[in-house]
């Protein structure tokens, strides 16, 4: 395989990992907090029509890309106020959740199918990105360096500063916080708008980074994925770059298989395209044979808080 | 000099529940005051309100003299009261350290945090590694942290929520030192207990609640245990009444050698555990919290099957491969120390909650279909016999007080007629009524012939109750004593784990 | 004013069986509401997709056709909710119970027989179970979540229709088409009323519903699915072992939702087309809770949601209003649903001010 293929293919891989990377990132704060969003699915879509609008009509990604990380925290605040401030179940209230982002999107979508975006230029000058390697390094959008350095934020977030402390400790003893005197509804109020915004941004990647144009559903699960690979990464960020980078890499190997020729063509075309999710359920199980998964989840997860007085 | 505390016409209602009516007492500076009660007298809501955790609903809170509005924990800690929680407040997954730092209100950098816990625990004798997980120390060491986080604060009131009901009676000693060195300069306590002989040990004063209402405030060094009793019960103390003459039987449940595995983060399995119940003995098993009680009646009652047949024997039949409804159809029955979720369903009626253990010993299933008219007539008569204060069979168990479900839960087995009934903490939380009637009825049931045993963490209770007494320590049982043979101390010492205690107890009169 | 939420001594029954009823009529309201902010003839819209389908008798066999998958699906989702079993891939078992419909409708094809009927609805109910049994065996050995599972599960089972349709059953007349060759007599489901499209799947589904019921509320496996969805521990303690509990949810739920899948593609479709996928494993969860995890309510919820899609269909045609709009009034049910359960275990109190008299 000579340099400039592996280097095509590279690209294609960070470009189709960095939407599930950051909406993964968003849901691993949420559950650390204790809270279980399995909207993200549908905090995507409604992130990735509202991106998708505002790039049609501005053309300014980065207006877009602050578009859908609103509409992921509007959506994200109606997850919110259901199980936070009313206590509803989290697991039904998440599939709504997705259920009506999938019906909100496909009606704002609805009048602008075919008609194209342009999507989002390299942050660097194009001079930068000459260079095999400089293209490697310097090639490409700004979402792909912020999802970078979200990672080191989050992880030094959670570990290195106070509010991350008190945000853990409210994911693992909820009544304990409470009762010296931290407000748990507060801080998982603002961890679930902060991974709605973190889906929204995710969506609005999808016009933005991969296909220029809006279809229905066009996140296609990597929502699910995304859960599925905090799970995966034991709910630290580090891990997380590499789970979304493995899925990554299977994406592409789709690509170009649809693409036709080469090696990768003999497999059905249906195959690769099961490959993600089938490989999905492959990582979680291999994850629980190594060792029992739910050791490391914050103990509070997906438990409705009531302060007991 | 004017009060530290002071207190006057405080009130508290819940639905359903008067908490706190008109109460008013004061502490001074230095004092030792204790806050004396059975549970649900209402004494937790109180220190609730005096930390901010709740409002009062009438009432003035004064301190040094001043009326003020304790709005939340912060305001409280702003003022000086540091609490240490009966429920440790603490976070198991993260380090000593980190739980102290959550509990600090000021921004402080790190390493002079670490300076300054390490200088309070130097100086109180509460040594511990700020760094650990939470979730590697014993109960004894984690009330240190929740200690030693409330002195950083350097606070002007202490309050200790039953602080003793998790440590052996050495480590109580060791933290009455520390208590009197903080009076002695100048910190108050409200030290709340329903441990007389405790309160007469250690406090100046004593203020005793019943039923939400204050009833006296006396000096607990005056009283005998007898009148504060009287006072905190009301009506006259009930005994346990015995038959004369009992006799024992043959051996009827016989554990040998039985063992569990590890299973999840902080379980503590039983090792090779070994002792035989006779019919018509009560067999007490006293020990501190988390020492492998739950392991030990979840592998009797079949909810963790052995892999060894005769480890669990009943009238010498095998029964340690069976489950639970195998055990209990062979007359074995289990009361878990948790009532609401595991021994009973919340959001059940109370006639559903008969099924879950009755239904094979009492017909109330025929050829899978359920017998709701049976389970019907079972669960009136375990209201009516055990006086459960419901409104009937289709009440939901959650909608019990927690001593009213334990007498549900206990006659619900009991009535069963089993002829080996194992229990954990019969009496925890229940109320003096209610627990003189759950151990009348154990020690009834005893007397025709069951055996009997009682895992308890009130060696109080076990003292009163049992005929034959051992100590789990760290998933190990003791050798079993005659109750009439054995000291306080010796207990003591096994339960804090000194297993070779027994020239200890010939040199200790009993 | 201010409002407190206060504990309830029981939960309210009255609450349990009102809410979804208010959470309809809420739904009706604040969506007429909104789509006429955002430009549609909003209680035109509610109008025509709550009511017409109702009034208009032309639409009732529509109605029929539609609840009868939601209502087996929802009643096998509301069993397995019930045990705290997340089984959300419905669809997926649906879909593969349909193509081991198909495939024996494929290999009997020009065969006469009563049994090829029965022989597909086997058929179709051992595919379901078999798709389901990759959650449950997978959460019961490795604790794997189940949510997750049987959802990727899902994805995967619609490229299995593509690639099955495309290459091996593909109809060999079809044009290119990829779909397969329409059934024979003998593997479509008859119709039982004569000049409808109302076929025998519709009174199964009922039936269903019945058979649920009972089996929940008076037999030992109710009574399993729901202690040990209530309290797994208090489950154990009974003696009801809680991965035999997960594997009868899976298989029941899996087994309905292939039954759906096959009495759909023997009924309506009468052959496997890429578009069979309709979501009905989807809305079936809406079912489920709309349901109150209840069978009977499932049967009402189930005409309720087929109501919105007949509905979501005629406004299409005569106000124009999108066809997504019907899956927006479907997740508002939920939500509003979901949002009112807090008065089954809760009362709001109003707050008297002087409760908070502010002292210094």
């Amino acid at each position: 395989m000579d340099l400039t293929l592996a280097i095509a293919i590279l690209v294609t891989v960070v470009g189709a990992s960095t939407p599930i990377l950051i909406a993964a990132l968003g849901e691993l704060v949420v559950e650390r907090s204790g809270v279980l969003n399995l909207g993200v699915e549908g905090m995507m879509l409604i992130g990735a029509i509202a991106g998708f609008v505002v790039q049609f009509h501005t053309g300014n990604p980065y207006l877009a890309l602050l578009a859908g990380a609103a509409a992921g925290v509007m959506a994200s605040l109606i997850f919110g106020f259901l199980t936070l401030s009313l206590s509803a179940n989290q697991t039904a209230t998440g599939l709504a959740l997705t259920i009506f982002g999938t019906g909100f999107s496909a009606l704002a979508g609805s009048s602008y199918s075919a008609r194209p975006v342009t999507l989002m230029q390299p942050l660097f000058p194009v001079e930068l990105a000459t260079h095999p390697i400089g293209k490697v390094l310097f090639g490409y959008a700004f979402p792909i360096y912020f999802s970078f350095i979200m990672v080191v934020a989050i992880w030094y977030f959670l570990h290195k500063t106070r509010a991350g402390l008190i945000l853990r400790a409210v994911g693992e003893n909820d009544q304990s916080a409470h009762s010296i005197g931290y407000s748990v509804t507060g801080v998982r109020y603002l961890a679930v708008m902060f991974g709605g915004a973190m889906a929204g941004i995710a969506g609005a990647c999808f016009p933005l980074l991969l296909t220029p144009q809006w279809a229905e559903r066009m996140t296609a699960g990597r929502g699910w994925i995304a859960v599925a690979l905090v799970v995966f990464a034991s709910w630290k960020p580090f891990r997380l770059l590499a789970g979304a980078y493995l899925f990554g890499l299977v994406m592409t190997m789709e690509l170009y298989a649809k693409a036709g020729g080469g090696p990768l063509s003999v497999i059905p075309s249906e195959v690769w395209a099961a490959m993600p999710y089938l490989a999905t359920i492959a990582v979680l199980v291999l994850i629980s044979i190594r060792r029992d998964a739910s050791t490391n989840a914050p103990a509070c997860l997906g438990k409705p808080f009531l302060p007991a007085n | 000099m004017p009060y530290r505390l002071e207190l006057t016409g405080i009130t508290k209602r819940f639905p359903g529940v008067l908490a706190n009516d008109n109460v008013s007492f004061a502490v001074k500076p230095g004092e030792i005051h204790a806050l004396l009660g059975e549970n649900g007298a209402g004494k937790s809501t109180l220190v609730k309100m005096i930390y901010g955790i709740m409002q009062p609903d009438a009432g003035e809170i004064r301190w040094d003299g001043q009326v003020v509005n304790i709005a939340n924990p912060k305001d409280a800690r702003r003022l000086g009261v540091g609490m240490v929680f009966q429920h440790f407040s603490l976070f198991e997954a993260l380090t000593v350290f980190e739980n102290i730092a959550l509990g600090m209100d000021a921004k402080i950098p790190p390493r002079e945090l670490e300076a300054r816990i390490r200088a309070v625990m130097t100086k109180y004798g509460l040594l511990l590694d700020p760094h650990r997980t939470v979730a590697t120390l014993s109960v004894g060491e984690r009330q240190r942290i929740e200690i030693v986080r409330a002195l950083l604060l350097d606070p002007k009131l202490l309050i200790m929520d039953e602080p003793t009901s998790v440590l052996t009676p050495q480590e109580v000693e060791a933290l009455f030192v520390v208590l009197r060195l903080l009076a002695q300069q100048g910190c108050s306590i409200l030290y709340i207990s329903h441990k007389l002989h405790e309160i007469k040990a250690l406090c100046d004063t004593a203020t005793i609640l019943r039923a939400g209402k204050l009833v006296d405030t006396c000096d607990p060094r005056e009283e005998t245990s007898r009148s504060m009793a009287e006072k905190m019960i009301g009506a006259g103390l009930r005994d346990i009444v015995r038959s004369e003459g009992r006799t024992m039987g043959l051996p009827k449940l016989v554990v040998s050698r039985l063992s569990t595995h590890k299973t999840g983060h902080f379980d503590v399995p039983v090792n090779d555990v070994s002792f035989s119940v006779r019919a018509g003995e009560i067999f007490g098993i006293a020990g501190v919290a988390g020492n492998g009680q739950n392991a030990l009646l979840d592998a009797l009652s079949g909810e963790i099957v052995s892999d060894d047949k005769d480890a669990v024997t009943l009238d010498g039949n095998p029964l340690g491969l069976l489950g639970t409804t195998k055990r209990r159809k062979r007359g074995l029955c289990a009361v878990p120390e948790e009532r609401n979720g595991h021994a009973a369903v919340g959001d059940f009626t109370l006639s559903d909650n008969s099924v879950l253990t009755a239904r094979d010993r009492l017909g109330m299933v025929i050829m899978g279909l359920l017998n709701s008219g049976a389970a019907k007539t079972y669960t009136g008569r375990v209201i009516a016999d055990f006086a459960v204060k419901a409104l009937g069979p289709a009440s939901t168990a959650g909608s019990l007080s927690g001593g009213n479900l334990q007498k549900f839960i206990m006659g619900r087995e009991i009535l069963q007629k089993p002829s080996v009934l194992v229990v954990s903490q019969p009496t925890w939380g229940v109320d003096a009524g209610a627990a003189a009637a759950i151990h009348q009825a154990l020690v009834d049931l005893a007397a025709a012939g069951s055996a009997i045993v009682v895992i308890s963490q009130d060696l109080d209770e076990l003292l009163a109750l049992s005929d034959t007494l051992a100590v789990i320590n760290m998933g190990q049982l003791s050798a079993s004593r005659a109750v009439g043979d054995v000291s306080v101390e010796e207990i003591g010492l096994l339960m804090g784990g000194v297993h070779q205690s027994v020239e200890a107890s010939d040199a200790v009169p009993a | 004013m201010q409002f407190r939420l206060e504990k309830r001594r029981e939960p309210s029954r009255f609450m349990l069986y009102a809410t979804p009823v208010a959470a309809v009529l809420l739904t009706m309201l604040l969506g007429g509401i909104i789509f006429s902010l955002i430009g549609y003839n909003g209680f035109g819209a509610v109008r025509e997709i709550f009511l017409t389908p109702l009034t208009n008798p032309y639409k009732w066999q529509d109605l029929g056709v539609k609840a009868a998958p939601l209502i087996i699906i929802g009643v096998g989702l509301s069993i397995a909710y019930r045990a705290n079993v997340w089984n959300i891939g419905a669809e997926g078992q649906y879909i593969i119970g349909g193509l081991a419909g198909t495939g024996v409708a494929l290999a009997t094809w020009g065969m006469t027989g009563w049994w090829i009927l029965p022989l597909m609805v086997l058929a179709g109910m051992a595919g379901g179970m078999a798709y389901a049994s990759i959650p449950a065996l997978l959460k019961t050995r490795l604790n794997v979540n189940e949510i997750l599972t049987s959802l990727m599960l899902t994805y995967a089972s619609v490229q299995l229709i593509y690639y099955l349709i495309r290459a091996p059953w593909k109809d060999p007349m079809g044009m290119g088409f990829p779909q397969t060759r329409l059934f024979s007599e003998a593997a479509r489901l008859p119709t039982i009323i004569p000049g409808t499209i109302v076929h025998l799947g519709v009174p199964m589904a009922v039936l269903v519903g019945f058979i649920a019921w009972f089996v929940m509320t008076r037999t030992v496996f109710g009574y399993r699915m729901r202690v040990v969805g209530a309290a797994p521990s208090a489950a154990r303690y009974g003696g009801f072992s809680e991965n035999k509990t997960i594997w009868l949810a899976m298989l029941v739920s899996g087994g309905l939702a292939g039954l759906a899948g096959v009495l759909e593609v023997a009924g309506p479709f009468q052959r496997m087309v890429p578009g069979f996928p309709t979501n009905y494993g989807f809305t079936a969860i809406i079912v489920a809770f709309l349901g109150r995890l209840n069978p009977l309510g499932v049967i009402v919820a189930g005409v309720v949601l087929a109501i919105t899609f007949v509905g979501g269909e005629v406004a299409q045609t005569t106000i124009g209003l999108p066809n997504a709009a019907t899956g927006i009034f479907q997740a508002m049910m939920l939500f509003f649903l979901l949002a009112a359960d807090i008065l089954i275990k809760y009362r709001v109190r109003r707050v008297t001010h002087q409760a908070s008299v502010e002292t210094a």
